[in-house]
């Protein structure tokens, strides 16, 4: 039985593992995906385009006229640049749910501002040119703050 | 007698997709032939709906893909099923029968 149970926790770990570098495998294609955009683009309608030229033949071969057969191939595979944007746009998103992501930064910024805040009541301050430093460091994290929770609205609509 | 060809259900076509993977690594116009041999061309798939979910199958880990020679010399991308989109289509056509059967249930109740 622990051997069977010894087994069982295996199997699962081989399975974590599996998943965990699929996803990291993922993550590194969407960020690189995000880097070479033009790239990705070119790849993609490569990819469409091989898929149409194949149609073609195929058309071709059942007994279509060169230019009926390009016409059915095209009528096929339906919306070309719907579907290399949806492509693109799969291909650059994160294979993960980013809220958290986003989330822990807004509580990060939110924790600096106020710990900015704290540190700037605390201190004495012997002149303006340090008071106003400090007031404007407590500013700079709020507008990122703001800003942080702008975008997020903005992803929500 | 011309056979009618029927649409496919929401969900189905990236368990298709595994299962003509399932069987052997095929770039997405292979795919495509391979969905319609298998169910006896009595499916109706729009060709270019297939990408957008071959590429949301490989996002998320269930196929990986590569650039390669096609038969015909031509540069092609080429899609294989790793082991966790093995797992995926089994736990699918397990969810796949209980639904069907749960529906023939249904259907048949008098």
């Amino acid at each position: 039985m622990g051997a069977a149970r010894g087994r069982d926790h295996e199997g699962t770990a081989r399975e974590l593992r599996v998943k965990t570098m699929s996803r990291v495998r993922a993550a590194i294609n969407s960020i690189r995906a995000r880097l070479h955009h033009d790239e990705i683009a070119r790849e993609v309608e490569t990819e469409l385009r091989f898929h149409i030229e194949m149609r073609r033949c195929a058309n071709i071969e059942g007994g279509m006229t060169p230019d009926e057969a390009q016409r059915a191939a095209l009528q096929s595979f339906g919306d070309f640049n719907r579907v290399k944007s949806s492509c693109c746009e799969i291909r650059r998103s994160l294979p993960f749910n980013t809220g958290l992501l986003r989330m822990g930064l807004h509580i990060t910024i939110a924790g600096l501002a106020g710990a900015a805040a704290l540190w700037t009541v605390n201190t004495p301050h012997h002149n303006l040119p340090s008071l106003l430093s400090q007031l404007g460091f407590v500013a700079v994290l709020t507008c990122l703050f703001v800003v942080a929770r702008r975008n997020k609205k903005l992803h929500r609509q | 007698m011309a056979k009618s060809k029927m649409g496919l259900l929401q969900g189905t076509l990236d368990m298709l997709i595994l299962k003509a993977l399932s069987l052997g690594t095929l770039h997405g116009y292979g795919v495509g032939q391979r969905i319609a041999q298998i169910s006896g061309d009595a499916l109706k798939i729009e060709e270019g709906s297939l990408y957008p979910g071959l590429y949301r199958l490989e996002q998320r880990g269930w196929v990986q893909s590569e650039w390669d020679i096609s038969d015909n010399n031509q540069r092609a991308k080429f899609y294989k099923l790793t082991r966790a989109g093995r797992k995926q289509l089994i736990l699918e056509e397990q969810n796949w029968e209980r639904l069907a059967g749960a529906t023939m249930k249904a259907l048949r109740a008098s």
